[in-house]
C-alpha cells in the first residue's frame, strides 16, 4: 500500500516494551514490543485464542482478572477499545445511547451528541436518510449497527483507539469499505488506530503495518495471500457436460395476498449453468445472494422450484428413486456445516457404511469396512475415526468427514456449499489444498459456491457472480480476476485483496427488492436508468457476460 | 478469544444426577415413612410434622407420577401428529395447542374436582388435559428444529428413501427430546395437583398430598406443619424440572 508513514516522535500514543501477559507460569502474550505513532493504523492478526483480545484489553487498560503483567505499556491520551462483537446494548434507542456516552466523555447534552454523531455518521459515508437514531441497534442492518458504532467511536473523538474483530459477520465488501473509511479517519484526524481480528478477516488491507501474533510473538505478519493455498484450476482441460441446469428457479411460498393470489420470494432467478467434466466451477456471491440455493436446488436437495437439470443428459427427476440414486452417486455434495452434517446418534463409520450400502449396492458388505477406512484415509483422517461419535470431531475432522462421505462412493463431481467456512483460516487452506488433490487425481467436476472471491477464482475455471438470485456477470476465472466488468464482482475482488470495494451499504432484504438493478442503491455507476429496467446478462466478450446497464463505465 | 467454552453454569450431567438421587431419596422416603410412624396404624395429625409430610408425598409423588405420565402421552402424542400430518392438520393442531397454553388450564383441576366429585380418576385426566398442549407445543417445537437439521439432508444427498431417513435417522435422533418434553409433565402435574390441594380440592380424603397439608395448614395458622410439606414439594419440583432438562441432549458445541 503507498500509505506514507507517519514520522517517528518521540512519544508515540502508543509503546509498550517487552509486555508480557502471563496466565500462571504460561506467557499468552510474550515480549510485545509494540510502537504505534499518531495516525498510524496497525493490523495485529491472530487465530482465535492467539491472545488478540487479552493484548487490546491490556493496553486499554481494562482489568485481567487472574493474569500476570510483566514489562511496560504506555498509552497517552483518551483510548477507547471497541470490544468484540461491539458494545451496544441491543435494546435502547441509539441517540440516547450517544447522548450517554458522549455526556460522559465529552460532557456534551443530548442536542449536541446527536450532532458529532451525525457528523462522524458523514464522514463514514452513510446517507441522511440512513440514519435511524431512534431505533435500538438490534433493529438496524447489521452493517448500519457496526457503522453507528465506529461514529460513535469517532465522535468520542479518542487518541487512541482499538477495534476488537470489527466488523465481524459482516460481507467482506462491507467489511472492508467499513475499516477502510476509518482508517482513513484515523489518519487524518491523526489518531492510532489498531485493528484486531483473524488473518482471513482483511484487516491488514486498510493498514499501514501488519502484525501478527503467533504463539504468544508479535512479529511482524506474512501477507494473507502468500500464506494460502496455491494450486490453481485443473491442469486437464474440461471434456463434455457432465451437469447442466436450464432455467433453475428456487422461490418459496409467503402465503397469499388479499386476492388470494400465492405470493412468493424467489431466491433463485432462472439461471443456465454447465458443468463440465473435470471443470471447476466457482459460484461466487455475498451472503444471501442465493448461491447456496442453486448450488442444492442443482443437487436436487431439494429440487428447484422450476427448471430443469439434467445429469449427462438425463433430466433429474425427484419421482424417480432409482435414477436418482444413481445420480447421486456419480454428483456427492459438501455441506457448509459438516458437523451438523453428521448424525449424531451413529458413529462416523456407520453413517458412513450406510451411504456406501445406499448408493453402491455392488459393493459386497463384507468390503465395506475397508472402503470407508480407504476413504477417512484419502481425507486426511486416520482409519479410527470410523470408530468416532461425531460430537467427539473438531471442526477440521467434520469437514475431512464429510469429505469422505462424498468420495466414498467414487463421484464424478462434487457440490460444494462453502465446503471450509467454519474453519480457521490454517485449517481452511490444507483443506482446500487437499479437496484440490482429491479433484486432480480424480479428475472430479467441482461447483465451489464461496463467498471468497480471489480464492474462489484462483481455483476455478469459470466463475459466476450472484447477486440477489440473480447471475451478473460469469467468464472464465482468469478474465474475472483481471478483467472483471461488473461493479459487484469488482467489488468483491477489492474486499479479498483488502482495498476498499467501491460499494455503499449493505444488500437490502430480498423482500424489499423493487424494479430495477439490485445493487442501484449501493452501487458507484449508477444512473437514472437502473431503477427502471432489470438488466439482463449480455456477452462483452467470447465467454464473457455481464448483467449491467453500465458495464463499460470504468 | 474471550469467549471459552468454560464458565458454563453448572454440568448438565451433574445436575441430572443430582435431580435423579433427590428424586429417589425421597421416594424411598416417603414409601419407608409408615415404618418410622409409630404403630402399624398411623393417626396422621399427631405425627412428628415430617413424617406426616412423608406421609403425605407417597399421595403427591404417586399421582404426579400417573397423572404426568398420562398427560406427557397425551401432549408427545399430539405434537407428533401435528407435525406427521401435513401442512394444514399441523397449523389446526398447533394452533388449539398454543391457544389453550395461554389459558391458565390449572383452574379447570380445582373445577373439575369441586363439580364432578373428584375421584382420583377424573382428577389425573383433567391434570393430564391441562398439562398436554404446553408439552405438544414444546414437542412440536423439538420436531420442527430436528427436521430442519442438515443430517437429514446429508442423508437425502446419501440416497436413502424417507421411510430409511425415518427409521434410521429421526427416531433415533428425536427420542431423547421428546422423552424430555413428555418428562416436562411430571412437574407441571405435581403442581396442578398441589394448587388444587391447596383449595382443599386436591387428592380425595384418605390419599393425603403436600398441597392439602399445605393448605391444612395454612388454614390453621400453624408454620410448623406447613413448612415440611411445602419445602418437600419445592425440593421435588426443582428435581423434577432438572431431571426433565438433563434428558435433553447437549446441543453439539460449535
Ligand atoms: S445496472 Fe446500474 S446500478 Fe446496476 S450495476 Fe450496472 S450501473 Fe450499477
Amino acid at each position: 500500500m503507498t500509505v506514507p508513514m507517519p514520522a517517528p516522535t518521540p512519544t508515540p500514543p502508543i509503546q509498550t516494551d517487552a509486555l508480557t501477559l502471563m496466565a500462571g507460569d504460561h506467557a499468552l502474550v510474550d515480549r510485545a514490543t509494540l510502537r504505534v505513532e499518531a495516525g498510524e493504523v496497525v493490523a495485529v492478526t491472530g487465530g482465535a485464542g492467539s491472545g488478540k483480545s487479552l493484548l487490546l484489553r491490556a493496553l486499554a487498560g481494562l482489568p485481567l482478572p487472574g493474569i500476570d503483567v510483566a514489562g511496560n505499556a504506555r498509552v497517552d491520551g483518551r483510548r477507547l477499545l471497541i470490544a468484540q462483537g461491539g458494545v451496544l446494548a441491543p435494546r435502547r434507542p441509539l441517540g440516547a445511547q450517544a447522548a450517554e456516552i458522549l455526556g460522559h466523555h465529552l460532557g456534551l447534552d443530548a442536542g449536541g451528541s446527536l450532532r458529532r454523531l451525525s457528523d462522524a455518521l458523514d464522514r463514514l459515508g452513510v446517507p441522511a436518510a440512513a440514519r435511524r437514531l431512534d431505533l435500538p441497534p438490534d433493529r438496524l442492518p447489521d452493517g448500519l449497527r457496526w457503522t453507528a458504532l465506529f461514529a460513535l467511536a469517532l465522535a468520542v473523538g479518542p487518541a487512541v483507539l482499538m477495534a476488537d474483530a470489527p466488523g465481524a459477520g459482516l460481507d467482506p465488501t462491507v467489511r472492508l469499505r467499513l475499516l477502510h473509511r476509518l482508517a482513513e479517519w484515523a489518519r487524518g484526524e491523526a489518531v492510532a488506530l489498531i485493528l484486531a481480528g483473524r488473518p482471513e478477516d482483511g484487516v491488514a488491507g486498510p493498514a499501514t503495518r501488519a502484525l501478527a501474533l503467533h504463539r504468544g510473538r508479535l512479529l511482524p505478519a506474512v501477507p494473507h495471500a502468500a500464506v494460502a493455498f496455491h494450486r490453481g484450476p485443473a491442469a486437464v482441460p474440461p471434456g463434455g457436460p457432465l451437469l447442466t441446469g436450464r432455467g433453475v428457479t428456487v422461490s418459496f411460498p409467503l402465503g397469499r395476498t388479499a386476492k388470494g393470489e400465492e405470493r412468493r420470494l424467489t431466491v433463485v432467478h432462472p439461471v443456465d449453468l454447465d458443468l463440465a467434466e473435470g471443470e471447476t466451477v466457482a459460484l461466487l456471491g455475498e451472503t444471501g445472494s442465493g448461491k447456496a440455493m442453486l448450488a442444492r436446488a442443482l443437487a436436487h436437495l431439494p429440487a428447484p422450484t422450476e427448471g430443469r437439470v439434467a445429469w449427462k443428459g438425463r433430466a433429474l427427476e425427484s419421482g424417480d428413486a432409482t435414477g436418482m440414486r444413481r445420480t447421486r452417486r456419480d454428483l456427492q455434495v459438501l455441506f457448509p456445516d459438516p458437523a451438523a452434517a453428521l448424525d449424531p446418534a451413529q458413529t462416523v463409520g456407520a453413517q458412513l457404511a450406510e451411504t456406501l450400502e445406499s448408493l453402491r449396492p455392488d459393493i459386497p458388505a463384507d468390503r465395506r469396512a475397508r472402503r470407508v477406512a480407504d476413504a477417512l484415509e484419502t481425507a486426511g483422517l486416520p482409519a479410527q475415526t470410523a470408530q468416532r461419535w461425531p460430537v467427539s470431531l473438531s471442526a477440521a475432522e467434520a469437514a475431512r468427514a464429510g469429505l469422505a462421505r462424498a468420495l466414498l462412493p467414487e463421484p464424478r463431481a462434487l457440490v460444494c456449499d462453502e465446503p471450509a467456512a467454519s474453519l480457521s483460516a490454517e485449517e481452511r487452506s490444507a483443506f482446500l489444498d487437499d479437496l484440490l488433490a482429491v479433484r486432480d487425481r480424480h479428475r472430479l467436476s467441482l461447483l465451489l459456491a464461496t463467498e471468497q472471491a480471489e480464492e474462489g477464482l484462483r481455483n476455478a475455471d469459470r466463475a459466476l457472480v450472484l447477486l440477489m438470485g440473480r447471475v451478473v456477470e460469469s467468464a472464465p476465472a482468469e478474465t474475472l480476476r483481471h478483467g472483471a466488468r461488473h461493479p459487484l464482482t469488482r467489488a468483491m475482488l477489492a474486499a479479498a485483496r483488502g482495498g476498499s470495494p467501491r460499494l455503499e451499504g449493505e444488500a437490502p432484504s430480498a423482500l424489499a427488492l423493487r424494479d430495477g438493478c439490485p445493487l442501484r442503491t449501493r452501487c458507484p455507476n449508477e444512473r437514472p436508468f437502473c431503477a427502471q429496467a432489470v438488466p439482463t446478462l449480455e456477452e462483452i466478450a467470447p465467454g464473457h457476460r455481464v448483467a449491467c446497464h453500465y458495464w463499460d463505465t470504468p | 478469544m474471550m469467549t471459552l467454552f468454560t464458565g458454563s453454569e453448572g454440568r448438565p450431567g451433574g445436575r441430572g444426577a443430582a435431580a435423579v438421587a433427590v428424586l429417589a431419596g425421597l421416594a424411598l422416603a416417603c414409601a419407608v415413612a409408615p415404618l418410622m410412624a409409630d404403630g402399624a396404624v398411623v393417626r396422621r395429625h399427631d405425627a412428628d410434622p415430617l413424617v406426616a409430610a412423608l406421609l403425605d408425598g407417597r399421595g403427591s409423588l404417586s399421582f404426579a407420577l400417573f397423572a404426568g405420565l398420562l398427560g406427557g402421552a397425551l401432549g408427545v402424542g399430539w405434537g407428533v401428529l401435528a407435525t406427521a400430518l401435513g401442512r394444514r392438520a399441523e397449523r389446526r393442531l398447533m394452533s388449539t395447542a398454543t391457544r389453550l397454553t395461554a389459558l391458565p388450564l390449572v383452574l379447570l383441576v380445582p373445577l373439575a374436582a369441586g363439580l364432578l366429585g373428584g375421584g382420583v380418576g377424573i382428577l389425573a385426566l383433567t391434570v393430564a388435559l391441562a398439562v398436554a398442549p404446553a408439552i405438544a407445543g414444546l414437542t412440536h417445537a423439538e420436531l420442527n428444529a430436528l427436521m430442519r437439521r442438515e443430517f437429514l439432508t446429508a442423508a437425502r444427498a446419501a440416497g436413502l428413501s424417507e421411510g430409511a431417513i425415518l427409521r434410521r435417522h429421526l427416531i433415533p435422533n428425536a427420542r431423547r427430546p421428546l422423552l424430555a418434553a413428555g418428562a416436562l409433565a411430571l412437574p407441571r402435574a405435581l403442581a396442578a395437583e398441589s394448587f388444587a390441594g391447596l383449595l382443599g380440592l386436591g387428592l380425595p380424603a384418605p390419599l393425603g398430598s403436600w398441597g392439602a397439608s399445605a393448605g391444612l395448614a395454612a388454614r390453621l395458622g400453624d408454620p410448623v406443619a406447613l413448612a415440611a410439606p411445602a419445602l418437600l414439594l419445592a425440593v421435588s419440583l426443582w428435581a423434577l424440572c432438572a431431571f426433565a432438562d438433563s434428558l435433553r441432549p447437549g446441543h453439539p458445541r460449535p
